[in-house]
């Protein structure tokens, strides 16, 4: 293996404010500013409308040297007031950039400052909310910028100035927060087991509608949709939070815990049967709920269609790549399928990764001796995949480099997919995902391993001039 | 009246940067080059961009990004640049900068970081971008450079692109300086050469400038020149090698297509090597012509001229037809242009003229006051032309000026898509060449393609009315006629809630 400890080749992640615009967009009327240079907010939605195929506005406070030398402060202070004047959001999501971060701008101070000079107060009903998050490119990842700001939204909302202990109103809701963005797709199906199972929940943050907008007669300035601010405010008073993805550590989930005593549980993101199987099974636990008919039937198709593939996919040997959560919750499921994940990867340096997935491999195949890396660039990832040999490759669009340079056929899944279309229809979630997965990964193999071959013509075609339309019509009759 | 509401709605100190071409001579001029404005949402990027999109194509070259991951992930491989050998340029290289590289200085980081891809890649040329951050702890990139440079005895060249410091077109300068100096300085006697000479004694020898070889176009234009007996030394940067920019100096005239990014290092070859430069486009048989003539005019040789004209002569013939058939389709069509360089827009005004299109809204992203005056004088009165736009602009011109087709990069396209509105990529996405001749059909069929398309037809209707297709169905013809007026974009663009339309405008529209 090719030894390099300076260079980074292909990076497997994306910078911090890349997560946080991730999560802010799944927030009702919210916009995002970048304290920082212009660049940075258009690579970011340069790359978030190659995934999504929508118009994604993301504000700059486009620092100069100017800023630079003397500090960002007027900058930010002009960039949040056009924001408001064009957009007219209910909330702004300021994530610094390391440019910010470098000089030392003190976001939460000239934040206040701005207030005190627009007179924009703290009432959530009427002001506007203004959540400075903290995300240098160079510390952590995209993953850590999106834990991160959605714990910050979680608090600004929470937390209520001026009270000593805010008055807690329980009710029987359920909140609900992935440490990893998810599908649009995936968003839907959770909301709808959702709807049939608790009836009342928070889902933190909705990007099924923000990134997945439908035509409609006019263009709004902000996509509706996202989680609706006053639920927000409200999930202190929840029954539990519910956190999906077991690696990372959900910060938003673990505050609500200590500070207001909402129970957390975190399962892993329901991908496969056995990882939905615990998402069901916590629900009922917290809930008391039963498992309506309609999802035992769909786990029975999934179980119908484990059998049916089972041959295909026995032994068949493969990489997986992408987000910790993702990886961990998709190796699972490979693993159930029978085939041999001998390569699971994540870009982002994470503590917990390679201990997570040993155990899980251990617990259905201790025979398999995984190569697991963890913070790696796609060049370690290719020497690995040179070591291991795999048959298919599961992950972002960016192994697409790896798998056509080594005829290995490649499964797009997570983000970002900017060479396919549908990234925002790919539903991987639930029983019903776990089918739809089992389905690419199946008919991916069989594409790549199929033998059919076409009876051999007898001329070859000659290449003629495109026919124009008329001529075409004519010759049909 | 209109002129009291201005051309769109937006911010005060955004609206010098949009004006209409009027009638009368009386437009007001148009603020440009300018840092773009905090929060009004540019579509501009940093320097570093502009930088790394200019020398992004060539492809033999380590581009080393000293800085934090994002800059170096987000412009991994998004050029489009095609490569006919080595494609070392599509794999991205960062110093990845950590915190404590921030805190104790990222120099050793990137000596270290040099040494190791010296080693497994065998560069001819390693190009080190500074980013923002690398500009405010202060790590002396010439130093490390030089020492690497030095070192392995390869060029290793700082590009001084801090984010911050400018604007995209800051970047494309600190791309020209830094192929400046891979370059070599031709001798003195070589120098005193230079001018039009005789083609039958030495072969003639050019560069193109400001073509990257986006989707292969440079391989549809090398060969219009080499069929004139010149030599193309180097199209910079599209499919370039560090050697080949090496030779630039050799050439006796360089042919400034993006001017924008590349008039800078033209005329620092013109001072430094006393070689000339012609502004000129491949785009567009006007502009294909203009460039092989003038091309040919400079040399001076009749033989050359009548090879040009042959040339002309034969390829207009031969793709005469198929323009001819897709401008039947398109003609009338209003098309809106927002380009990254004002050189592309200016030759896409001439290119729609060439298929019967109207222009009604014209912007540029790093434009400077040469070039909109340019732009001014080309386009028709009642055009909107405009500045560093953002989406908000953007969407309401789309609709005030009714196009029909949108010519702009990725992050437009969905801005024009979510408004009903055809669209065409002249960036770095296109997959097609829209250069040289089988390059303007393309370019023709795409524009066909995406306005003919029947999906316009359907989103137009963007709620199902069981009524009105139930009258549509048993009243055939007159009815549907009927629906189709009640569907029609204008009725859409007045309707277009979020657009903020002023009532006044409704009327006017």
């Amino acid at each position: 293996m090719t030894k390099r400890n300076y260079a980074t080749v292909n990076p497997c992640v994306m910078c911090q404010p890349m997560g946080s615009a991730l999560a802010f967009k799944g927030i009702e009327n919210t916009m995002v500013l970048y304290h920082g240079s212009q660049g940075c907010s258009t690579y970011m939605r340069l790359l978030l409308a190659h995934h999504f195929r929508e118009p994604v506005d993301i504000a700059s406070s486009s620092l100069s040297e100017k800023g630079a030398v003397y500090g960002g402060r007027e900058n930010l202070k002009k960039g949040l007031r056009n924001v408001i004047n064009r957009y007219n959001p209910k909330v702004i999501g300021v994530a610094t950039t390391c440019l910010a971060e470098t000089i030392g701008d003190d976001v939460p101070a000239i934040i206040r400052e701005f207030k005190e000079e627009e007179g924009i107060g703290d009432d959530p009903e009427k002001d506007i909310i203004i959540i400075p998050v903290s995300t240098p490119s160079y510390g952590e990842s995209h993953v850590s910028g999106y834990i991160k700001a959605l714990d910050a939204v979680v608090r600004k909302f929470a937390e209520k100035p001026g009270e000593e202990s805010s008055v807690k109103v329980p009710n029987e809701r359920l909140n609900v927060i992935p440490v990893e963005s998810l599908s649009p797709a995936d968003i839907r199906e959770l909301k709808e087991i959702f709807d049939v199972m608790v009836g009342d929940y928070i889902f933190l943050p909705d990007i099924s509608e923000t990134f997945d907008a439908p035509l409609r007669e006019d263009l709004p300035k902000i996509a509706p949709g996202g989680t609706p601010l006053s639920e927000i405010a409200d999930m202190p008073n929840s029954q539990a939070s519910l956190g999906l993805g077991i690696v990372s550590k959900n910060l938003a989930v673990k505050y609500l815990e200590e500070s207001h005593g909402v129970p957390g549980y975190d399962v892993p993101i329901p991908i496969g049967l056995s990882n939905t199987d615990s998402f069901f099974t916590e629900l009922v636990k917290i809930f008391g709920c039963s498992i309506p008919e309609k999802y035992q039937k769909e786990r029975g198709r999934l179980l119908d269609a484990m059998v049916d593939v089972h041959k295909y996919l026995y032994g068949v040997k493969a990489a997986v790549y992408g987000d910790p959560d993702f990886v961990f919750s998709l190796t699972t499921f490979m693993l159930e399928l029978g085939m041999n994940p001998v390569l699971i990867a994540t870009g982002s340096k994470s503590r917990d990764f390679e201990a997570k997935v040993r155990q899980i491999v251990e617990k259905i195949n201790p025979e398999l001796e995984p190569v697991v890396l963890n913070g790696i660039d796609f060049d370690t990832l290719n020497d690995a995949v040179s070591q291991c040999n795999p048959e298919i490759l599961i992950g972002n669009s960016n192994g697409r480099y790896i798998a056509k340079a080594r005829n290995i056929p490649l499964v797009r899944v997570s983000l970002p997919i900017h060479d396919r279309v549908g990234a925002q229809r790919i539903l991987n979630i639930g029983y019903r995902g776990a089918m739809e997965l089992l389905d690419r990964i199946t008919n991916t193999i069989l594409e790549a391993t199929d033998t059919f071959t076409a009876p051999r013509q007898a001329e070859p075609a000659a290449y003629t001039e495109k026919k124009s339309e008329e001529e075409c019509v004519e010759g049909l009759r | 009246m209109k002129e009291k509401i201005g051309i769109v709605d937006t911010l005060e100190e955004r609206k010098p940067y949009i004006t209409r071409k009027q009638e009368k001579g009386q437009e007001i001029p148009l603020a440009c080059d300018n840092n773009s404005l905090a929060g009004a949402i540019s579509q501009r990027a940093c320097v570093y961009s502009g930088a790394r999109v200019v020398l992004n194509p060539v492809t033999d070259a380590v581009h080393l990004v000293h800085g934090p991951i994002g800059c170096a992930g987000y412009t991994w491989d998004i050029r489009g640049a095609k490569s006919s050998g080595i494609e070392t340029n599509r794999t991205s290289f960062s110093t990845d900068m950590k915190e404590i590289d921030v805190v104790f200085g990222g120099e050793k980081k990137l000596s270290n970081a040099i040494d190791e891809l010296v080693e497994l890649y065998h560069p001819p040329v390693i190009f080190v971008y500074s980013t923002c951050i690398v500009g405010i702890i202060g790590d002396d990139l010439e130093s490390v450079c030089k020492t690497a440079s030095q070192k392995h005895n390869i060029h290793v060249i700082p590009v001084k692109s801090e984010g911050f410091k400018g604007n995209k077109s800051d970047g494309y300068k600190a791309a020209c300086d830094a192929l400046k100096r891979l370059i070599k300085r031709p001798s003195r006697d070589e120098i005193k050469k230079k001018g039009p000479r005789a083609p039958e004694t030495i072969k003639p020898k050019i560069n193109i400038l400001g073509d990257f070889n986006v989707a292969g176009d440079v391989w549809l234009v090398k060969p219009l020149f080499e069929q004139m007996g010149i030599e193309v030394i180097v199209s910079m940067t599209g499919d370039s090698t560090a050697k080949a920019i090496s030779r630039a100096a050799e050439a006796d005239l360089n042919l400034v297509q993006c001017s924008g990014s590349m008039t800078y290092l033209a005329k620092w070859m013109q001072a430094e090597y006393g070689i000339p430069y012609l502004n000129a486009s491949f785009f567009g048989i006007e502009d294909i012509s203009l460039a092989l003539r003038r091309t040919a005019d400079y040399f001076g040789s009749e033989k050359m001229k009548e090879k040009a004209e042959q040339i002309l002569e034969t390829e207009i013939n031969r793709i005469m037809p198929e323009i001819s058939r897709v401008r039947e389709r398109v003609k009338g069509k209003k098309a809106a242009i927002y380009m990254g360089g004002p050189a592309k827009a200016l030759t896409l005004i001439k290119g729609f003229d060439e298929l019967g299109m109207e222009v009604v809204i014209i912007g540029t992203q790093t434009g400077k006051k040469e070039d909109y005056e340019q732009i001014s004088y080309s386009v028709r009165d009642g055009t909107v032309i405009v500045d560093d736009a953002n989406p908000l602009e953007l969407a309401e011109l789309l609709i005030r000026q009714k196009a029909d087709l949108m010519v702009a990069g990725v992050k437009e396209r969905f801005i024009a898509y979510k408004l009903g509105i055809a669209f065409c990529d002249f960036n770095h996405d296109r997959v097609v060449e829209f250069e040289g001749f089988d390059g303007f059909v393309n370019f023709a069929r795409e524009v066909d393609a995406s306005i003919s398309s029947p999906v316009w037809k359907a989103v137009r209707q963007r709620i199902l009315i069981p009524e009105a297709m139930e009258s549509e169905k048993k009243s055939g013809r007159i009815e549907k006629a009927a629906v189709e007026e009640r569907i029609s974009r204008e009725n859409y663009a007045k309707e277009c809630k979020g657009m903020l339309l002023k009532p006044e405008i409704r009327g006017c529209s």
